[in-house]
C-alpha cells in the first residue's frame, strides 16, 4: 500500500474535507478523514477534526450535515464516533470537552426516532420496528441506524434498549439471500437486489450480534463473492470494513484497496474517497466493533484478517 | 457498452462562440420558455386561455447509431431557438436511479445523454450532465454501473454529483404539498435550462414515471434521504409536481428506446419500443409517452396536478409532431394491483 502513507499525510495536512474538492468541510468525510487518522495513529490530525466537528454541534447536541448546515442531523452518530474514538490519549482540556460533547451528543441521538409505520402487506420489512432515519420525521432506515448503533457501541450503549432494537432492525432487513437494499427488502411481493455500501454497513453495526436466520453469514459471503479491484471505492472501504469487524476478510483486501486507490487518485482528488480507503486499511479494528470470526463465517472463508 | 458509442454526426448546424464562465444565478419558476427565447412562442401558444404544447416522436430508434441527428431534429421541431442556447447553462438530468450493468434498461443509455449534451454543445451552450441517484450512495458506482463514466469521460462531459453538492433554496413553486420549498444542488440553481432525459417506465406506485418523475433525481441525498423519504412522506404525486414547479425551466428528451415495464421502475422487463419523445413541456411529453404504455395520463395523480400547470395533458391540445402516438401504441404490462389496474387504458397486460 504504497500510496497510503502519502494520502494520510494529505489528510493530516488538511482533515477537514468537503465531499468534494473546492466545497466546504463537511462532517461525514471530515469524521471519515478523523476515523483515519486515529486509528493510524495520528492523533494530533485526528483531534483537529474531532475539535471542528465539536464546533459544529448545535445546543440540542446533534450535529448537521457540512459547515452552516445543521440539517438534516444524521450525520451526529459520526461525530460521536470520532469523539469517542479521539478521547482517549487526547490532552486532558480536550478529554473534558469531548466527554461533555459526547454526553450532549447521545442525548440527542437517543431522542431522535424514525418515524414507525402502519402494517403493510406491500412491504416486507417489520415497519413497527424503530431505528433511526436519514432526516427526523421520516422512516427507519439501514444506513443511518447503522451509524446510529456503532456510535452508542463507541460509547459504550451497546446494550441500550434503542440499540438492541436498531439490532433487530437491521437483521429484519437483511434480504433472505444475504445483502442488504437501500433499505427495503421486499416490495409488491419482489425481493430487492443487495447493494454493497449499505451491506458493509450494517454488517460493521452488527459485528458480535446472534443471528438464528443466518442473514448475517450470507450477507458475509455477498461481500467476499462481489468485490474485486473494480469495486468502487465507497462500496468497496464499506464492504472491507464490514468484514473487517467479522474477521471474514478474504486475503485479497490490500489488492482492491490498492487499485481502487490508484483509480482515485488519477481520477480526482476526492479526499472523502481517499479518508475512507485509509481507514478500510485498518482492516480488524478499525471501528472498534470486531469480533470473533463465528464458526459459520470461518468455515466458508478458510482466512481472515 | 460504451464501445457502441456513435460519433456524433456532423450534419448539426453549429452555433459560433464560447459559452461563458459558469455563475451563480438566481431561479427562474419552470414554464417560462417562450419568456426566456428558447422556444418559439408560436409553438406554445394560448387558445380560450389554456396553452398548447408540441411534442415530438420518433421511431425506428437505436443505441448503436447516432442520435444527435434525431436529438436536433426533435428539439426544432418543437420550437426550441439554437441561439438562445448560446452562452446558456445546460443540466442534462438522466436516470441513474439503481443501475446494473446486467439490467441497462433501468437507466437512461448512455448514447442519449452524450447525443443531446452534443446538441446543446453546437448551439454554443456549457452543458453538464447530474444526477442525484436515488437509492445509491456511491455515485461512482452508480456511474460505472449504468456505463455513463465511460460516456462522459469519452465526450469530455463534466459530471455533477447532486446527492453531494452544495445547496440552495427555492420556494415551492407548486404548493401541492406541505413543503415550504426545497434544497436545490448548486448545478441546478446554476442552469438556465435543465433537460430531463429519463428512461420509460412502469412505476409500481405511480403507474408510470417519466420526464417528470425522473426530476425527483435533482434534490440531494444528504438532505432528503437514500431514499428521499421526506417527499414520499409528504406525497409522491404533490411532490413530483412540487418539484418540477420549482426547477428552473425545464425540457424532456426521454430514452423510450428500450423502455421497462412490469414491476418498474427497478425490477420490471425488458420493453423494446425504439421511440425518442421529445419537449418543452414535460407534463404534455409524460401524457404522450402514457397513452403509447396504454395508460390514461388523466388517471395518474401527479399528472393531474400538472395538467395545464405544467403543459396540457389532454390530447385534444397536445400539437404531436414527427410519428403520431396513435399508431404506436403498444400496452406495457403493469402490476396486478388495485392502484395500477384502473390506470390501464383497456384492460390491458398484467403481471405479479
Amino acid at each position: 500500500m504504497d500510496w497510503l502513507s502519502d494520502s494520510l499525510d494529505n489528510l493530516a495536512r488538511s482533515p477537514l474535507l468537503g465531499y468534494a474538492a473546492r466545497q466546504r468541510p463537511a462532517t461525514e468525510p471530515t469524521a471519515m478523514a478523523a476515523l483515519a487518522l486515529s486509528g493510524h495513529q495520528r492523533p494530533e490530525a485526528a483531534l483537529v477534526a474531532a475539535r471542528w466537528l465539536m464546533s459544529q454541534q448545535a445546543p440540542d447536541g446533534s450535529v448537521g450535515i457540512r459547515e452552516g448546515e445543521p440539517e438534516p442531523r444524521w450525520p451526529t452518530s459520526l461525530a460521536l464516533l470520532v469523539w469517542s474514538r479521539c478521547r482517549d490519549g487526547a490532552p486532558a482540556d480536550d478529554s473534558e470537552r469531548l466527554a461533555t460533547a459526547i454526553e450532549r451528543g447521545l442525548k440527542w441521538l437517543l431522542e431522535c426516532k424514525g418515524h414507525a409505520l402502519a402494517k403493510d402487506a406491500n412491504l416486507g420489512h417489520d415497519t413497527s420496528l424503530v431505528a433511526w432515519p436519514w432526516v427526523e420525521g421520516t422512516h427507519s432506515w439501514i444506513e443511518p441506524t447503522a451509524l446510529s448503533v456503532l456510535a452508542l457501541k463507541a460509547s459504550g450503549h451497546a446494550s441500550h434498549s434503542r440499540t438492541r432494537e436498531a439490532v433487530r432492525l437491521l437483521i429484519d432487513r437483511l434480504l433472505p439471500d444475504g445483502g442488504a437494499n437501500y433499505g427495503n427488502t421486499v416490495v409488491l411481493g419482489q425481493v430487492l437486489r443487495p447493494h454493497l455500501l449499505p451491506t458493509g454497513l450494517a454488517l460493521c453495526a452488527l459485528a458480535g450480534e446472534d443471528d438464528s436466520s443466518g442473514r448475517i453469514a450470507k450477507s458475509l459471503r455477498l461481500l467476499r463473492d462481489s468485490l474485486s479491484e473494480r469495486t468502487p471505492v465507497l462500496s468497496l472501504a464499506w464492504s472491507v470494513l464490514g468484514l473487517a469487524a467479522h474477521r471474514a476478510l478474504p486475503g485479497e483486501e490490500d489488492r482492491w484497496l490498492d487499485a481502487a486507490a490508484r483509480r482515485a487518485t488519477r481520477d480526482d482528488e476526492n479526499r472523502w474517497r481517499m479518508a475512507l480507503l485509509c481507514l478500510a486499511a485498518l482492516g480488524g479494528n478499525a471501528l472498534g466493533t470486531a469480533v470473533a470470526a463465528t464458526p459459520l463465517d470461518r468455515a466458508a472463508t478458510g482466512g481472515s484478517k | 457498452m460504451t464501445s457502441s458509442l456513435p460519433s456524433p454526426s456532423s450534419d448539426v448546424p453549429k452555433s459560433p462562440g464560447r459559452p461563458p464562465l459558469w455563475r451563480r444565478r438566481s431561479l427562474i419558476v419552470g414554464g417560462a420558455l417562450v419568456a426566456a427565447g428558447f422556444v418559439a412562442g408560436r409553438m406554445l401558444t394560448t387558445r380560450l386561455g389554456r396553452n398548447r404544447a408540441p411534442v415530438f416522436i420518433a421511431r425506428n430508434q437505436r443505441y448503436d447509431s447516432s442520435l444527435v441527428r434525431t436529438i436536433h431534429d426533435g428539439l426544432i421541431a418543437t420550437g426550441i431557438q439554437p441561439a438562445s442556447f448560446q452562452g446558456k447553462r445546460v443540466l442534462l438530468k438522466p436516470n441513474l436511479v439503481e443501475p446494473n450493468r446486467d439490467i441497462p434498461h433501468l437507466t437512461t443509455h448512455p448514447v442519449v445523454i452524450v447525443s443531446a449534451a452534443e446538441v446543446f454543445r453546437r448551439w454554443g451552450a456549457d452543458v453538464r450532465v447530474g444526477e442525484a441517484p436515488g437509492h445509491v450512495r456511491d455515485t461512482e458506482l452508480a456511474l460505472v454501473e449504468s456505463g455513463v463514466q465511460d460516456a462522459l469521460a469519452a465526450a469530455d462531459l463534466e459530471f455533477c454529483d447532486l446527492n453531494y453538492e452544495e445547496t440552495g433554496w427555492k420556494d415551492n413553486g407548486g404548493r401541492a404539498s406541505k413543503l415550504k420549498g426545497f434544497h436545490l444542488p448548486r448545478s441546478i440553481v446554476e442552469a438556465d435550462v435543465v433537460v430531463s432525459l429519463p428512461k420509460l417506465k412502469t412505476h409500481h406506485w405511480v403507474g408510470a414515471t417519466v420526464a417528470m418523475k425522473n426530476l425527483y433525481g435533482t434534490l440531494p441525498g444528504i438532505k432528503y434521504g437514500w431514499p428521499k423519504n421526506v417527499l414520499h412522506h409528504a406525497g409522491i404525486p404533490q411532490t413530483v409536481y412540487d418539484i418540477n414547479a420549482s426547477l428552473p425551466k425545464t425540457i424532456a428528451i426521454v430514452d423510450a428506446i428500450d423502455c421497462m415495464e412490469g414491476d418498474g421502475p427497478i425490477m420490471g422487463s425488458l420493453k423494446p419500443m425504439g421511440l425518442l419523445l421529445i419537449g418543452p413541456a414535460v407534463a404534455s411529453v409524460d401524457a404522450t409517452a402514457c397513452r403509447i404504455m396504454g395508460i390514461v395520463p388523466e388517471r395518474i395523480p401527479y399528472m393531474q396536478l400538472a395538467a395545464d400547470n405544467l403543459g396540457p395533458i389532454d390530447d385534444a391540445w397536445i400539437d404531436q409532431c414527427g410519428e403520431s402516438w396513435r399508431p404506436l401504441v403498444n400496452p406495457f404490462q403493469i402490476l396486478d394491483r388495485p392502484h395500477l389496474r384502473p390506470l390501464q387504458a383497456q384492460a390491458g397486460p398484467l403481471t405479479s
